[in-house]
């Protein structure tokens, strides 16, 4: 049940450094919450706004991480007609995020995308008209096709979540075939499958928790892949942005074999950063598969990054897709490229000289600005790996109890039982299933009745 | 004055168990079959229960209901089913000496006062100015009574097929009803198409049985009814024996000649009931498939074939027949046969089983899209009692999801419709650890008494057996034993999985059973403790789903007046017009955030407005 009387919480303000954030909290527990998380002298004043320190009470020690201004509208004049508090930080969104799991440690619950102004909608204070965003999430049946309808850019933990729930789905389908087809003549699972199954999908998952990321590429944080032709200059843009001497940098063309990755933060915005194999007919199989990573990298990037030698002549159409930002390297060199070439490109290129330093500065402030224009973390429809995170752990939770019952010999319905809700949580995800699908699934699998 | 307060139309599983009911709440019933001799008749496979129907059938009979004192007085092989898992999936199924089932049964309503056999062919739902009035016989002929409960089968336009054969019979061989379809679909009411099966039977004489491992019940027998103490009866056993690869060849050559595959057959037959066709043809990597050869009884001649279900041609069911090792010379008495039959969308009805569109009239069995006695016989007795509710005015009766297997059987098909034939498990049940067998009392019986329906003896062996529960629950808590060379009470020690109430007993651990039916007591507390930690991790959201079964929503309250639903949620919501905020988050299609701007609408709805 889509509940409207829990707290929530998320960050309310557009995305970017400088300025201010605000991380608001809505619901009965607002201002609970908010005092817990602040070290304050007075209590909240209703619609004053005040000072404080939001205290990191999960540190070593309990740190300040950052002055705020804090704000509490008391039902029912606020946004949502709830208790409300806004904290305005100092709009690091590291720190905003940081709150907002302080938040959550204390009893909030992460808001779903658009879920402040569809409590404002539930609870009267706006109409639907100004609730446009509202409409496609009441109509979504499943949060995977929330996210197929409202976010396709981000890359999230969503596939390998998907793969370890229909693992999971299997052996629930399974399991319950045991139970209500008994004399079938043939086992559907032995007990060593079960603890075997459950063993690899819970490790699979913390594998997931413990890196935060789905396979070799899909790290939290945005993912800004640097691509080109070889020897374009892509590893050494990756070393100046990473500020490391991570990548092999060589003139010989194809000496980036395989997909570098690096975690950056760039401007307080963490992103991923990937440099690739040279996108050329690759000579030989391990540079071939380096080609095809890099393509995997590509389909999934937040932003690409198109790295063309200006030194070199350039005589083709430039073909981009989704967000890019064109980057001319080594413009400490003379331009082999006519202006006329430039100018018809579809997006406007930055000078980059990874030499002198020249427009490394102005090249991180695009790569951020671009990436601004996302959305994760706000109060807006889209879903984030923050979310995905909060299922991981809930679903690891209930994998506890899930080892205890099996280690302790419980039979199949009370592991059935225990397996509830960590399909709850990730199904919270991929999508709900009702009995009739597990009834489904073991119908197609197996030749069930007389 | 009407000739009766309810007319029972069909004398099934489903039509006895609403007669019954209806009877013993005080109503004046009527019963209204072609013949006495198919009462309560099991026209397929003679046996009663199995996982998840024996939960239903545990829970008619605490209800007060005929099927589970029926199959102990004539059941003639017993088996509790998964015996090796916990006792929330413990299963009673027994076979019947189908003869003998169908005559009790006929016997306890022909005993009832309250009971009249209507020995006709129904026709016509009376009604007048959208009231209901009572039923025209198709001789012209006509009573009126105050509710009506239609439970007519597979005999609502049956059409029978065996091979290229095709009559209209709502069973081999006996007619079926075109009118009383007619009179449904006049209503306005939805409604669609299913197939269901039948396998042959076999001449007893004609089988070498001891060529065959011979499967045999459960001694000592456990009992399907609180009121039934020791059962001591002759019992029969079956034989396992398997087909062959020969065989499924021979279904292979045949299958143009199928009219499940030739097209012939339209409506949606059992997925967990596949023909033999299906079989073959779907799991062609199956090398061999299991069949029971079943008596039908302790002195008849048939031999149900259980697993054989087809609709091949009569040639090639008895090569097919005879392919089977040890069947070389078997005789088939009847042929099986495929039959398709018209239903009505359950959706069509509020959750006391009374169709929406017309009060006072009632569904029940696999004219609502479900198969199975046990299915029927449940959804019998909940029309059976609120057709007596309604005679007496008094408001509906509803079994919660967290209450009983019935509960869920009517919830499902009232909120989600069928899209084949509608079958009973475990799986269904959200709150399985809870709805056990051994405790199906504790759970129906006040209900019942409450009605009406549970007879003063019945009573006093519920409360004697509750209060054993409560004496055994509390000395569980207070026994000190050792387990594992650990001090404990007894309670804890048995809420490990390892450990049995064998064990605790021999350490003096005494319960306090009924000698004649110890098996209840002892599955009560064994349960309680096995699946404490549990259900008391899961007390709370069990009280989060009452609070959402408790929050009603309003019979005029409309959906197409809120902005921000959908149409296709708008429409799914006004025919299915859920009576909670619970059923409406069931509805397929109707999103959590649907949910709870229906929930925001409805805590601020002014009726009639």
């Amino acid at each position: 049940m889509f509940s409207t009387s829990d707290t929530i919480v998320a960050i309310a303000t557009a995305p970017g450094r400088g300025g201010i954030g605000v991380v608001r909290l809505s619901g009965p527990a607002s201002r609970d919450i908010a005092s817990a998380i602040l070290r304050r002298e007075e209590p909240l004043v209703p619609r004053m706004a005040t000072f404080g320190r939001v205290v990191d009470l999960d540190a070593d020690r309990q740190r300040a991480i950052d002055e705020v201004v804090v704000t509490f509208f008391p039902a029912p004049h606020s946004y949502t007609t709830e208790d409300v508090v806004e904290i305005a930080g100092h709009g690091s969104p590291v720190l905003l995020e940081r709150m907002v799991q302080l938040a959550i440690a204390r009893g909030a619950r992460l808001a779903n995308p658009g879920e402040f102004t569809f409590r404002a909608y539930v609870n009267g204070r706006i109409d639907l008209v100004q609730a446009e965003a509202v409409a496609d999430l009441v109509d979504a049946v499943t949060p995977l096709q929330a996210r197929a309808a409202m976010d396709q850019l981000e890359g999230t933990l969503t596939t390998a979540l998907t793969a370890i729930d229909a693992a999971l789905f299997d052996l629930a389908a399974r399991l319950e075939a045991s139970l209500d087809f008994p004399d079938e003549g043939f086992h559907f699972v032995t007990r060593e499958d079960v603890r075997a199954d459950i063993d690899q999908q819970r490790q699979a998952l913390v594998r997931l928790r413990q890196d935060g990321r789905a396979g070799r590429l899909l790290r939290e944080g945005s993912l800004v892949v640097i691509s080109g032709r070889p020897n374009a200059g892509k590893s050494s843009l990756f070393n100046a942005l990473a500020g490391a001497s991570r990548a092999i940098v060589t003139d010989i063309p194809g000496t980036t074999r395989d997909v570098l990755t690096e975690r950056v933060d760039l401007l307080g915005i963490p992103i991923t950063l990937v440099d690739t194999a040279g996108l050329r007919d690759a000579t030989d199989a391990i540079e071939a598969e380096g080609v095809a990573r890099a393509r995997q990298a590509q389909e999934i990037a937040a932003l690409t990054l198109v790295v063309i030698d200006q030194s070199e002549p350039f005589a083709g159409a430039l073909d981009l897709d989704g967000p890019v930002v064109v980057v001319l390297s080594k413009s400490d060199l003379p331009c082999a490229i006519p202006l006329e070439v430039i100018a018809a490109w579809p997006a406007r290129p930055m000078a980059v000289s990874t030499k002198t330093g020249d427009g490394l500065r102005a090249l991180r402030d695009q790569i951020v600005a671009t990436l601004g224009a996302r959305d994760d973390w706000r109060d807006v429809p889209a879903i984030s790996n923050v979310r995905h995170l909060a299922q991981i752990d809930q679903a690891l939770e209930a994998f506890d109890r899930i080892d205890a019952a099996i280690q302790s010999g419980a039979s199949e319905e009370l592991v059935l039982a225990e397996m509830v809700e960590a399909r709850e949580a990730l199904e919270a995800i991929t999508g709900h299933k009702t009995p009739d699908d597990v009834l489904r699934h073991i119908f197609e699998r197996f030749c069930i009745g007389k | 004055m009407n000739d009766f307060d309810v007319i029972v139309i069909g004398a099934g599983h489903a039509g006895c168990e609403a007669a019954w009911a209806a009877a013993r709440m005080g109503c004046r019933v009527g019963i209204c079959t072609i013949s006495m001799d198919t009462v309560a008749l099991m026209p397929c496979n003679p046996a009663v229960g199995g996982t998840a129907k024996g939960h239903l059938v545990r829970e008619i009979d605490a209800l007060g209901g005929l099927m589970g004192r029926a199959i102990d007085a004539t059941g003639i092989q017993f088996k509790m089913l998964n015996r090796s898992r916990g006792p929330a999936v413990w299963s009673p199924r027994a076979q019947a000496d189908k003869r003998r089932y169908g005559a009790w049964v006929r016997d306890a309503l022909t005993a009832c006062p309250n009971v009249t056999w209507l020995i006709n062919r129904a026709g016509r739902i009376a009604q007048h100015d959208g009231r209901l009035t009572g039923l025209v016989f198709e001789d012209g002929s006509a009573v009126s009574c105050r509710a009506l409960v239609v439970t007519t089968g597979t005999f609502l336009n049956g059409l029978v097929h065996i091979g290229d054969e095709q009559s209209p019979s709502g069973r081999a061989g006996e007619p079926p009803t075109q009118a009383l379809a007619e009179s449904l679909r006049a209503l306005g009411l939805e409604m669609g198409r299913l197939k269901t099966g039948t396998p042959p039977r076999l001449d007893r004489r004609s089988i070498d049985f001891t060529r065959f491992p011979e499967e045999r019940g459960d001694d000592p027998i456990v009992p399907f009814s609180f009121l039934s103490s020791r059962i001591e009866r002759e019992q029969i056993c079956c034989h396992l024996i398997h087909t062959t690869a020969e065989l499924h060849d021979l279904v292979r050559s045949n299958i143009g000649r199928s009219p499940l595959y030739n097209g012939q057959i339209a409506g949606i037959g059992p997925r967990y009931c596949p023909s033999l066709e299906d079989k073959v043809m779907r799991f062609p990597d199956k090398d061999r498939h299991q069949i029971f050869l079943e008596p039908e009884g302790l002195d008849v001649d048939e031999i149900y074939v259980n697993g054989l279900s087809m609709s091949l041609p009569r040639d090639v069911q008895d090569t097919i027949v005879r392919a089977l090792p040890g069947l070389e010379h078997a005789r088939v008495l009847r042929h099986a046969y495929a039959v398709e039959y018209d239903f009505v969308q359950p959706t069509e009805l509020t959750r006391a089983l009374e169709v929406k569109a017309l009060p006072g009239l009632f569904l029940a069995g696999q004219i609502n899209g479900t198969s199975g006695y046990e299915e029927a016989a449940a959804q019998g007795l909940v029309a059976g009692i609120n057709a007596a509710q309604r005679v007496k005015g008094r408001a509906p009766i509803v079994i919660g999801r967290d209450e009983a297997y019935v509960g869920i059987l009517v919830d499902d098909l009232v909120t989600r419709g069928c899209l084949e034939p509608y079958r009973m498990f475990t799986s269904r049940a959200e709150h399985r650890l809870r709805l056990r067998i051994d405790n199906a009392d504790v759970r129906m019986t006040p209900i019942g008494r409450d009605i009406g329906l549970v007879d003063d003896e019945h009573w006093r062996v519920f409360e004697a057996r509750r209060a054993r529960l409560d004496r055994n629950l509390a000395a569980a808590w207070t026994t000190k034993v050792t387990v594992q060379n650990e001090g404990t009470t007894a309670a804890q020690a048995l809420s490990r999985p390892s450990v049995t109430l064998e064990e605790l007993r021999a350490q003096g651990f005494e319960l306090d059973v009924d000698e004649a039916r110890a098996d209840v007591d002892e599955a009560t507390v064994t349960a309680e403790f096995k699946y404490r930690g549990y259900l008391k991790r899961h007390d709370a959201q069990v009280a989060r789903a009452r609070a959402d079964e408790g929050r009603a929503i309003p019979g005029d309250f409309s959906y197409r007046a809120i902005p921000g639903l959908s149409r296709e949620i708008v429409e799914r919501l006004t025919q299915i017009r859920p009576g909670t905020i619970g059923q409406a988050a069931r509805v397929p299609g109707v999103t959590p955030a649907a949910v709870a701007i229906v929930a925001a609408r409805v805590s601020r709805h002014v009726p009639g407005v």
